[in-house]
């Protein structure tokens, strides 16, 4: 399958549940009398992204890059070092609260590292420890914004 | 009128040469230039990055250092394109045909500095036309009625989509679509309703254009970076490094100004056109001046040519201050960067649009100056420091990759210090990955979420005013002409290829006959 006509079907899918749920809007009775509500917009929207993905649906493909599947696009790709990333990412947004920025910032930036094949411990670390402390000065001293240190630091008593 | 220009323009003078706002607009050309020289990284991502500094700024310098970093990045891109042939948006591609070669023949110094000279014309000329274009469609724009905005946003959006290229129409509207959607998450201004926040407090507010603008390109890009094995950035030749010579000869000089001219005319027109962009610009000057060639000339185009390098680049820089004219003077962003330029514009308090002219002519007219001195800037401090700015190109991606998710993340998060956007940027990021790897476009999704709000509102006044009657889409003239040129952009592509198909029809049955 074409991978343009996956990406229409995939947007079908969410212009029909974004109708749904537009239709649990809830709307008050006087608004019900209205001739434009808060649902007006995302009802001609649902329809709208219904039939635009239909067209690409029934349509041919007349891009030739659409044409190619999503096997043949992403053939060769390195997709294990970017879930990595990701992965790494979803890690940095959990820890942050935790951590707090400059001990999350650098244990992200060394893994994002890691993940991309550097295995020189020290060169990571000459890389992500001043950057990161270059930022937090900048950011909390030089342009005074505050930066909340993690809430580890309060529940060991070190703060 | 023009005694008013007159005065905007000195205000615009004196708001820019205030010594922070010089230092902004250097700061910003700096910092576009690095951001836009890194492959896969163009204009969006390198105003999207910056955004966050502006936001201890009052409106006006932050708006300049923006302005700056659009034009570093321009440039950063095309020294890429020129020196490693990684052009890092489609807008320089045009640039890496003649200006790697170039640069492959032993003379990166030369290509370099004929594409600073071809920018700083195209920038030049097109300031001066900015200046005046863009005060005369202000003042005509004021006069517009909520009805006139809807039918404009409509029209942005489509022109956006009818440029996408072949086959592309349909999936840029859907994207628009998407985008609109996506506005629609948060409280309903006007009622007060909340729309699709699932019930958490964090999405009360809507999605955050910041992050949307960070996870649909920056993200997305860096991360295309490791799933393509882009290895672009490691491979910059080591005999592009240490040049010193930028020197371009008269006669060289005289071969490429009025290409230069031509082009930039050119592509300033292209640039006001909604949608159209730096790209059409760039390369539709490429086409151009190809055109106009001698036979002889012509056969260099592709291998080198310095009229084929210096045209897209006075026409892409120009198409960039074009499209300006659509931002400042009615609110409809022209590109994607623009667009994301209308959202800092939004997240500033200021309305984008023709009451900008009056209510803010210190960020209109700001704006304007900046760019000239942005130009002035890249000619005179930046291209001597390119041999040196072009190390970065060495930095190997094992690094450059998490330092640049690193920056988008943070971008981000000490804007809002709320680390539920930073797993949100990372859902969108992982779905715009997806997308892009359909090939469904980014940039409309990002100009329909931008327009959402501002589109919904409007067309709600529109209503009220009409007695909840749709007629206000053709009762006023000028909505009316608007509509018809939404309508002429968005079949004109159908009826040229359905035209162009019967007359291969025909062509194949005089064959076959």
């Amino acid at each position: 399958m074409a991978r343009e006509k996956i990406g229409a079907l995939l947007l079908l899918t969410f212009s029909i549940a974004y109708g749904v749920l537009a239709l649990r809007i809830p709307l008050s009775f006087l608004a019900q009398q209205e001739f434009f509500t808060a649902r007006t917009m995302p009802y001609s929207l649902a329809v709208l992204g219904i039939i635009l993905s239909l067209l690409i649906l029934i349509l041919p493909t007349a891009d030739p890059k659409g044409k190619h599947t999503l096997k043949q696009e992403t053939r060769g790709m390195e997709w294990n070092k970017a879930i990595l990333l990701v992965v790494a990412m979803v890690f940095y947004g959990l820890t942050m609260k935790w951590l707090g920025f400059i001990l999350a910032s650098i244990l992200f930036l060394m893994a994002g590292f890691y993940i991309l094949g550097e295995r020189r411990l020290k060169k990571m670390a000459l890389i992500a420890i001043p950057l990161v402390i270059l930022l937090w000065f900048v950011m909390s001293t030089l342009l005074g914004v505050y930066i909340a240190p993690g809430e580890v630091f309060y529940r060991l008593g070190v703060l | 009128m023009w005694d008013g220009m007159l005065s905007g323009m000195l205000s615009g003078i004196s708001t820019t040469l205030i010594p922070m706002n010089i230092a902004m607009v250097l700061f910003g050309c700096f910092m576009g230039s690095l951001i836009g020289m890194l492959p896969g990284l163009g204009p969006i991502t390198a105003v999207a990055l910056m955004i966050p500094v502006t936001y201890g700024l009052d409106p006006a310098t932050g708006m300049v250092l923006l302005a700056g970093v659009y034009y570093g990045a321009i440039f950063g891109g095309s020294t890429s394109s020129i020196l490693i042939n990684a052009p890092g948006e489609a807008a320089t591609v045009a640039t890496a045909l003649d200006g790697y070669p170039l640069a492959r023949q032993g003379q990166p110094g030369k290509a370099l500095a004929v594409a600073a000279y071809a920018s700083f014309t195209g920038g030049s000329i097109s300031v001066v036309l900015l200046m005046i274009l863009a005060p005369m469609l202000a003042s005509v724009a004021t006069s517009f009625q909520s009805a006139d905005y809807f039918a404009l946003m409509i029209l942005g959006l489509t022109a956006v989509s009818a440029f996408a290229g072949r086959g592309g129409v349909l999936k840029a509207l859907l994207m628009v679509v998407l985008g609109l959607m996506l506005a629609t998450v948060g409280t309903d201004q006007t009622s007060g309703v909340q729309r699709f926040t699932f019930g958490s407090l964090e999405l009360l507010d809507g999605i955050e254009f910041l992050m949307l603008a960070m996870a649909t390109f920056a993200l997305t890009e860096a991360l295309s970076i490791v799933l393509k094995r882009d290895a672009s950035s490691d491979s910059l030749d080591p005999k592009m490094i240490g040049f010193k010579s930028l020197k371009v000869s008269k006669k060289e000089f005289k071969l490429i100004g009025p290409s230069a001219v031509r082009s930039s005319l050119l592509g300033f027109i292209i640039g006001v056109l909604p949608g159209a962009g730096a790209t059409l610009g760039s390369f539709m000057s490429y086409g151009m001046e190809r055109n106009l060639a001698s036979p002889a000339e012509q056969k260099k185009f592709g291998k080198g040519s310095l009229r084929g390098l210096a045209a897209p680049e006075a026409g892409n820089n120009a198409a960039s201050s074009g499209s300006f004219v659509p931002l400042l003077c009615l609110g409809i962003p022209g590109s994607g960067t623009t667009a994301v330029m209308l959202g800092a514009l939004i997240a500033y308090g200021i309305e984008p649009g023709p009451r900008m002219f009056i209510d803010s002519p210190q960020v209109f007219w700001g704006v304007i100056m900046s760019m000239y001195l942005g130009n002035v800037f890249l000619l005179i401090l930046n291209l001597p420091l390119i041999p040196y700015f072009a190390r970065l190109l060495a930095i190997p991606r094992n690094f450059m990759v998490p330092m640049i998710l690193f920056f988008s993340l943070m971008g981000v998060y000490l804007v809002t210090f709320n680390d539920f956007d930073i797993l949100m940027m990372v859902i969108f990021c992982v779905a715009a990955m997806a997308l892009r790897l359909m090939n469904y476009p980014m940039a409309p999704l990002l100009l329909g979420f931008i327009l959402g709000g501002l589109m919904e509102d409007n067309l709600r006044r529109a209503l009220l005013i009409y007695n909840e009657s749709i007629s206000f889409m053709w009762e006023r003239p000028l909505t009316l002409g608007i509509n018809l040129a939404t309508l002429f952009i968005l079949f004109f592509p159908m009826v040229r290829s359905l035209l162009s198909r019967t007359g291969k029809a025909e062509g194949l049955d005089e064959i076959e006959g």
